[in-house]
């Protein structure tokens, strides 16, 4: 029940999805249709564990009030504040709106354009034509870079980006994505039927 | 006005993250926190609605689809992996959505990311091309191959197996050069969106329409 | 005086050269790049944009539809790349209703509602639109590969209310488009993989044809599924944005971006260049000081 019951119920899944791609019957379509809706609210609840995960840890912190505590009560404050509004002025207008239009939205992109700083840095202190390699690397991604502004379409490195882009580039590419696509398949199919079992968690 | 007071929140914050560039400091880390809990309150309201609301309760008790409450029963069994004791029991529908996804990945992987790549890899009949358009398709081909052999890790790298895996590598480098010069773009990009809104939003919210 | 004939209290010019290119404060480039996004917003050059095929394929895909044609268009973003594809979304949007195309929206990631119910809002007021009847928002719906196979059978029974909890049946759009068979293309605004399971799943299962609006990062993953015809069109990136507003004839913040982009990509590339000059001035000093270095160390491997 513990073990092989979860597995021998996923291999019944697993079956049902791949057989309804192969037959036209009407009763194997709808009851894909159903797995499918299923699915869909099984992953909506999965959401909810991950908050229970931040509230307790944050809550522990602020009884405790261990280092950073004020921090953590900030952070019950933003979590707690969301639903709040939602309830209080519906989800789609209202505090709940302004809240992610002028709190979360521009702190969320804010936090990525930090990256472009790091990466100026990181191209200065390590990027490295160490071997040939590295030199390839670097003059591909220095004619891309270049290749993909209007600067570099004024001295005709476009047209070098792009060749880079259709051919080479391409392949690598396609040949990760063919690489990927087999190992996807393989995992899939010891999913299925059981061969692989980490996903059940510890004792599996 | 309670968008102009939005704007002026926005830039606020906004530096406030920015100041990290010079050093870890507290208006920092509050920002960071306070992301941390409206985003996870966001993402809490919209999952419930659409998942509890919209694919349960709507469906199940003003449409009358009572096919749907296997589904429900499963979505919270999920929520005993909080019990030590039936923690267990959530593994069934954990085994249900992998083993779901896996079933129906399998075909749709195999066609659209493996036999139709391949098929855009065969170059054409050189009777059929452009010269220049055949050169392409051959360099294509080449670097593909290439490529898959470089994978093959059953035998080891020597003779020709070595040599196509090494022109396999030099391909590589130069897919990840692009990938490294599109990154760069794609950073720089999002730092020229959040100028933009300090340069432009920003004072546009003082001076008025 | 060294065995090379150098004063050990005046280093050589090489060395000075390459001690001051390795001494300098990370806070000293992260100004440089601030400047040269900034000054170029503030100072456009106004540098021309070149349109890729790429991008007029994304066009090409839109301006042949007829008035009155569906389309489904898929917010899969969150806040943290909008600076990349609001500008797509919004030059999308408004050549769709320029040309009376009636858009159903969606999106699969919870953080995205507010974007689209934003972008959606302002394109729509703009060539006034009418909610229900020439464009609907579904909204967020959980788990994307489910989503894009239900909706292959039923985008009623996979979105019951809209975005707004109104009933789907009560939408006169969505009584008359209510499966990939009745839309005429599906445009994926995505800034990860989830352009990719579109063309897997909706082009894949159900013959619907793709365009893809992408990041930068995700763009260079895509070319392979253009090259096989898989997605019929796409952009890529803050440049992708700049060349569908030119081909649209309607300036936003993508053409305005291209300067600062130009700017700091030069930028980036000078310090590349300057890192390396540093990397080998050190390697021919470490060959120079000879004898008892291995070629490791005198490679600066």
């Amino acid at each position: 029940m513990k073990r092989t019951g979860p597995v021998v119920f996923g291999f019944v899944i697993g079956m049902l999805m791949l057989i309804q791609h192969f037959t036209p019957d009407p009763w194997i379509n709808d009851r894909y249709n159903d797995v499918l809706d299923w699915k869909q609210i099984v992953f909506g609840t999965t959401l909810i564990l991950g908050v229970v995960s931040l509230v307790t840890h944050h809550g522990r912190k602020v009884a405790r009030r261990g280092g950073g505590w004020a921090y953590s009560l900030l952070t019950l404050a933003g979590l707690a504040a969301m639903p709040a509004a939602a309830l209080a002025f519906g989800s789609g207008r209202g505090p709940y709106l302004w809240m992610f239009d002028h709190v979360q939205a521009p702190m969320q992109a804010t936090m990525f354009a930090l990256l472009a700083f790091y990466v100026a840095s990181a191209s200065y202190r390590a990027f490295r034509a160490r071997t040939l390699h590295a030199a390839l690397l670097l003059t591909a991604g220095v004619v891309v870079m270049l290749g993909r502004v209007p600067l570099g379409e004024l001295i005709g490195l476009d047209h070098v980006s792009a060749w880079i882009l259709d051919f080479p580039n391409l392949a690598a590419k396609r040949g990760v994505m063919i690489g990927v696509g087999l190992g996807m398949t393989a995992t899939s199919i010891k999913i299925i039927t059981g061969i692989e079992r980490t996903y059940l968690g510890k004792g599996a | 006005m309670w968008s102009d007071v939005g704007v002026w929140v926005a830039a606020i914050l906004t530096i406030a993250v920015f100041s990290l560039l010079y050093r870890d400091n507290p208006f920092y880390r509050a920002a960071e926190h306070l992301l941390v809990g409206v985003s996870a309150g966001y993402y809490l309201v919209n999952n419930y609605e659409a998942s509890v609301v919209r694919k349960f309760v709507v469906p199940v008790f003003h449409q009358g689809d009572l096919w749907l409450v296997p589904g429900g029963i499963l979505g919270l069994l999920v929520l005993l992996r909080l019990s030590r004791r039936a923690q267990w029991i959530s593994r069934y529908p954990i085994a249900f959505y992998v083993a779901a996804w896996s079933g129906y990945l399998i075909p749709s992987v195999l066609q659209e990311r493996i036999l139709t790549q391949i098929q855009g890899t065969i170059p054409p009949a050189p009777w059929n091309a452009a010269p220049g358009a055949l050169l392409g398709a051959l360099v294509l081909f080449v670097g593909v191959v290439s490529i898959l052999v470089y994978f093959y890790f059953s035998a080891p790298h020597t003779g020709i197996l070595g040599g196509v895996s090494r022109v396999g590598i030099v391909f590589l480098m130069i897919g990840f050069g692009a990938t490294f010069g599109y990154t760069v773009m794609g950073r720089v990009s999002l730092l020229i969106g959040r100028f933009q809104f300090l340069l432009r939003d920003l004072p546009a919210s003082l001076t008025g329409p | 005086m060294t065995a090379l004939g150098e004063n050990p209290a005046r280093p050589a010019r090489g060395r000075r050269l390459r001690e001051r290119l390795g001494d300098v404060d990370r806070r000293v480039i992260f100004l440089a790049v601030g400047l040269a996004v900034a000054l170029p917003l503030i100072f456009p050059l106004r540098l021309p944009v070149a349109v890729s095929r790429e991008a007029r394929a994304y066009y090409d895909a839109l301006e042949q539809l007829k008035p009155g044609d569906e389309i489904l268009v898929s917010f899969d973003y969150e806040p943290e790349t909008m600076a990349e594809l609001d500008p797509m979304s919004l030059a999308t949007l408004r050549h769709a209703f320029r040309k009376d195309l009636r858009v159903i929206a969606l999106t699969n990631y919870p953080g995205a509602p507010g974007i689209a119910q934003r972008i959606l809002g302002a394109a729509a007021a703009e060539a006034h639109k009418e909610y229900g009847v020439d464009y609907v928002f579904l909204g967020y719906n959980p788990d994307y590969s489910a989503t894009m196979l239900r909706m292959g059978e039923s985008i009623r029974q996979t979105f019951p209310t809209d975005h707004f909890g109104t009933p789907a049946d009560s939408l006169p759009l969505l009584r008359q488009a209510n499966s990939y068979a009745d839309t005429e293309l599906l445009v994926a605004i995505s800034s990860t993989v989830m352009a990719e399971y579109w063309i897997i799943f909706a082009g894949g299962t159900f013959k619907e044809k793709v365009i893809s609006a992408n990041t930068a990062i995700q763009a260079v993953l895509i070319y392979p599924y253009f090259q096989t015809g898989q997605l019929s069109g796409f952009l890529g990136g803050l440049k992708g944005a700049a060349e569908y507003e030119k081909l649209i004839g309607r300036e936003g913040d993508g053409l305005r971006g291209m300067d600062a982009q130009s700017m700091a990509h030069l930028l980036i590339v000078c310090f590349i260049v300057l890192g390396n000059i540093g990397f080998l001035l050190g390697r021919r000093e470490r060959g120079r000081e000879g004898p008892g270095r291995g070629p490791a160390q005198a490679t600066g491997a």
